[in-house]
C-alpha cells in the first residue's frame, strides 16, 4: 500500500516538477499579493485631495480650514471659484471632498445666538474613503461646536475638561489594520493555492486521457486520494509557512499561541481544503472547469474570512452559513492563536467543526474517485 | 483459473446514458490465449463495452467475468492481473520513458529486481533501448504505442484489453505492434482489442461485430464471412473507377439493375450480392451505355471489410 501510494505521489512530484511555473506561481504570487494588501491596508487613510469654496474669507473660516488640513486625513488641494468647477473636480474624481463656507460664517460665529453652517461633500463612489473622511468631520466640527458653546457661556475653552474616557483595546493595541486583514489574506492565499492543486490533480488526469488508466491500476479509492493529496499538501503547508513568517517579521502580526498547536490545526485546515479540491477535481470535466470551480468557491469562502466584513456583522441566516465554511473557523483559529494565544479549551468548537468538516467532503471524494468515468 | 472458464465473459450487457442506450446486451466469450478482435463503427459500443468489463462503468443491466472472477464484486482482485491500453495515449507525456515505467512497475507492486528486469523486457519489446531518458511526448505515434502495450504488459497481465491501439499509426508500426501481440498471445495472454482497421481484424482468431450497442456477429474471421456474405464479390476493374461507380448506382435507380452493394475499394469496384456472378452481363450494359469501358471483372474471396460495410447496411 505504501510502496503504491509513494509511486503515485512521486509521479505527482514529477508533474509539479515539469509545471514549475505553478506552484511557483502560487507561492509568489501568493506572497506578493499579501504584501500588497498588507501594506496598503495597514496604513491609516490620508492625504484625502480637499478642495474649498469659500464665501466667506474670515480668519475664522481660514482657521476651519487649518483644522481640517491638521487631522491628517485632507490635503488641501486649492480653492474653487465657483460651483461649478467644484461639481466638475468631484465628478472628474479629482477630489475626494468639498467644503463649501457660506459668506456669513465668521458673523454666525461671533454672534450669540448665531447658526454657523458649512456644507462638506463627499464622494460616496469610494466609500471607504469617504467614511474615513466623514468621521474627520465630524470631529473637527464637534470639537469646534464644543469651543462656541463654551465661548458663548464665557468660559474659556483652554482651561475646560470635558468627558474623558478611558479607552483601552485589546489583542491589537493599535488598532493596526494589518492584523486583521494580513491574517485574513493569508487565509485566503492558502485555501487558493490548497484548493488549486487539488483540484487539478484529477481533472488533468481525466482531460489528458490516463484517468481511466489510473483508475485500472490497482490503487484503492484511499491509494489515489492519498498519493494525490501528497504533493497538494507539500505545497500548502510550504506557502502557509512562508506567509506566516511574512506576516510576523514584515508587518508584526504577533505569535503569541502555541506554534506547535497552530501547526497542527493549519495542517488540518489544509487538509480539510484539500478534500474540497478534490471533490471539484472528481466533478470537473476538464482542467478549466475545475480552475473556475475554484474561483467560485473560493471567492464565496472569501466572504467568511472576515476580510471585507466581520461575520459577526452579518445578517443571521448568513452566520449560520458561516458555519459550514471551513475558512471561517480556521481564521478564528489563526486569529486566536496569533493575536490572543487562545488554547484548545477557546478553540475547541472551531476545531471540532473542521473535523467534521473534513470528514464529511473527504467521504464524499472517496465515494466518488472510482465514478469518475461514469 | 478453472480451466473450462473463458477468461473474459460478458453477459447481456446493458448500459444506458439517460435515454441513449450505448449497449445494448452484449454478450460474448474470449478463450484463454486467444486474440479476440471487437469490430464496429466509432460509437457503436465498443469502449463502452470494455470498460463495463474493466470495471470503470457500472452496466445499467448484465454482468461481466475476468478470468472467473465476477468484476461487480472482485473488482479490486482482477486489477492487478489485467492490463489496458485506452483509446487516448495512455502514459504521462511530460515523464520519460523510465519514469513512466517505473511507475507502472511500482504501482503493480514490482520489488526493484523484477522492475530492472523488465524494464529492460520492455525497452526491447517497444525498441527503445538507449532511449530511456526521452520524454514520452518526444516520441512519434508508432513508438508511444509500442511503449504503452509495453507498459500495459509491464506485470505480465493475464488479460490484455487494448481500445483502438493502433489508431494514427503507420502500417509499419501497426505491424511492429502486432508482432508484439502475437508474442503476448503465445504466451498464453488472453488479448481482447477493438479496432477499425480490418487487416487487423484478419489476424485476430475471434472477431464480434457490434453496431449501435448490439452484436451483430461473433466468431472466426472465416465463419462470420461465411454467415453474414453467401458467396463471392465481383470485382471491376474499370478504367474510370469513380465514373462507373456514378453510372451503375444511376442504373440502379433506373431499375436497370438489380439492387446490390457497390463499393469504391481503391481504383475497384466490389460488387455484393447473393449470386454476383449474375450481375456480369447487366453491369457490362450498364457500362457500356454510359460509354464507359467496363474492363475486366473477376469473382473473388470477399475480404473482411466487404463483410464489414455489408454487415453495417
Amino acid at each position: 500500500m505504501l510502496v503504491r501510494i509513494w509511486a503515485l505521489a512521486k509521479k505527482e512530484f514529477l508533474h509539479l516538477r515539469h509545471d514549475w511555473w505553478l506552484p511557483a506561481f502560487m507561492l509568489i504570487g501568493g506572497s506578493m499579493e499579501l504584501l500588497l494588501v498588507g501594506w496598503a491596508t495597514s496604513r491609516p487613510i490620508t492625504n484625502l485631495p480637499l478642495r474649498v469654496l469659500d464665501h466667506d474669507r474670515s480668519p475664522a473660516s481660514r482657521r476651519l480650514i487649518m483644522a481640517l488640513e491638521n487631522t491628517g486625513t485632507f490635503e488641501l488641494d486649492g480653492f474653487a471659484s465657483n460651483m461649478a468647477s467644484l461639481r466638475d473636480s468631484l465628478d472628474r474624481g479629482e477630489i475626494n471632498a468639498a467644503v463649501i463656507i457660506p459668506p456669513d460664517y465668521a458673523k454666525q460665529l461671533a454672534s450669540s445666538i448665531g447658526r454657523p453652517t458649512v456644507a462638506v461633500i463627499l464622494n460616496g463612489a469610494e466609500s471607504i474613503p469617504a467614511s474615513e473622511a466623514l468621521r474627520a468631520v465630524e470631529g473637527v466640527v464637534t470639537h469646534l461646536g464644543q469651543r462656541v458653546a463654551l465661548q458663548r457661556l464665557r468660559r474659556e475653552p483652554e482651561r475646560f475638561a470635558g468627558f474623558d474616557p478611558s479607552l483601552r483595546v485589546w489583542f491589537n493595541e493599535s488598532l493596526s489594520k494589518a492584523l486583521y486583514t494580513t491574517p485574513a489574506e493569508l487565509g485566503l492565499m492558502l485555501e487558493f493555492t490548497v484548493l488549486l492543486f487539488a483540484a487539478l490533480a484529477f481533472s488533468r488526469e481525466r482531460e489528458l486521457g490516463t484517468l481511466e488508466q489510473l483508475l485500472v491500476m490497482p490503487f484503492s479509492s484511499a491509494e489515489l486520494i492519498i498519493g494525490k493529496a501528497i504533493p497538494a499538501l507539500v505545497v500548502g503547508f510550504t506557502d502557509f509557512w512562508i506567509m506566516l513568517a511574512m506576516v510576523h517579521a514584515v508587518f508584526d502580526v504577533p505569535l503569541r499561541g502555541s506554534l506547535l498547536l497552530l501547526f497542527v490545526l493549519a495542517f488540518l485546515y489544509v487538509l480539510v481544503e484539500l478534500s474540497k479540491g478534490l471533490v471539484l477535481s472528481v466533478i470537473s470535466r476538464t482542467q478549466h472547469q475545475a480552475f473556475l470551480l475554484v474561483m467560485l468557491v473560493g471567492m464565496a469562502d472569501f466572504m467568511f474570512t472576515g476580510y471585507a466584513v466581520p461575520v459577526e456583522g452579518m445578517p443571521r441566516a448568513l452566520q449560520f452559513l458561516a458555519n459550514f465554511v471551513p475558512a471561517h473557523h480556521w481564521l478564528t483559529i489563526l486569529r486566536g492563536i496569533l493575536l490572543k494565544s487562545a488554547g484548545l479549551d477557546v478553540l475547541w468548537s472551531h476545531v471540532l467543526a473542521l473535523l467534521l468538516l473534513g470528514a464529511v467532503v473527504m467521504t464524499f471524494s472517496w465515494r466518488f474517485v472510482r465514478r469518475a468515468l461514469d | 483459473m478453472d480451466a473450462q472458464r473463458p477468461a473474459i465473459l460478458a453477459q447481456d450487457l446493458v448500459k444506458r446514458f439517460g435515454d441513449f442506450t450505448a449497449v445494448n446486451g452484449v454478450s460474448f466469450e474470449v478463450q484463454p490465449g486467444q486474440i479476440f478482435g471487437f469490430l464496429g463503427p466509432n460509437g457503436a459500443g465498443k469502449t463502452t463495452t470494455i470498460r463495463m468489463i474493466l470495471g470503470l462503468l457500472k452496466p445499467t443491466a448484465g454482468r461481466a467475468e475476468v478470468l472467473g472472477l465476477p468484476v461487480a464484486q472482485a473488482a479490486a482482485q482482477i486489477r492487478p492481473r489485467v492490463g489496458y491500453m485506452s483509446q487516448r495515449f495512455s502514459l504521462y507525456n511530460d515523464l520519460t520513458v523510465r519514469q513512466n515505467l517505473t511507475f507502472f512497475g511500482r504501482a503493480y507492486g514490482l520489488s526493484d529486481a523484477e522492475l530492472a528486469e523488465r524494464m529492460r523486457q520492455a525497452l526491447d519489446m517497444a525498441g527503445l533501448a538507449g532511449r530511456e531518458h526521452v520524454r514520452t511526448k518526444d516520441l512519434s505515434g508508432g513508438w508511444r504505442q509500442r511503449l504503452a502495450l509495453s507498459a500495459a504488459v509491464l506485470h505480465r497481465p493475464q488479460v490484455l484489453f487494448l481500445d483502438e491501439p493502433t489508431a494514427g499509426v503507420d502500417p509499419v508500426s501497426r505491424r511492429a505492434f502486432w508482432d508484439m501481440l502475437y508474442s503476448l498471445a503465445a504466451e498464453g495472454v488472453t488479448v481482447l482489442v477493438t479496432t477499425h482497421y480490418m487487416d487487423e481484424a484478419e489476424h485476430c482468431q475471434r472477431l464480434a461485430f457490434i453496431q449501435r450497442g448490439r452484436l451483430t456477429a461473433c466468431g472466426s474471421p472465416e465463419e462470420i464471412k461465411r454467415s453474414l456474405m453467401p458467396g463471392p464479390v465481383l470485382e471491376l476493374a474499370p478504367a474510370d473507377a469513380g465514373a462507373a461507380l456514378q453510372a451503375l448506382r444511376r442504373a440502379q435507380q433506373a431499375g436497370r439493375l438489380p439492387p446490390a452493394e457497390i463499393e469504391l475499394y481503391g481504383s475497384r469496384l466490389h460488387v455484393v450480392a447473393p449470386e454476383a456472378h449474375r450481375l456480369r452481363r447487366p453491369i457490362a450494359r450498364a457500362l457500356k451505355a454510359a460509354g464507359l469501358d467496363p474492363g475486366p471483372m473477376d469473382l473473388i474471396e470477399p475480404s473482411l471489410e466487404d463483410v464489414f460495410i455489408a454487415s453495417m447496411r
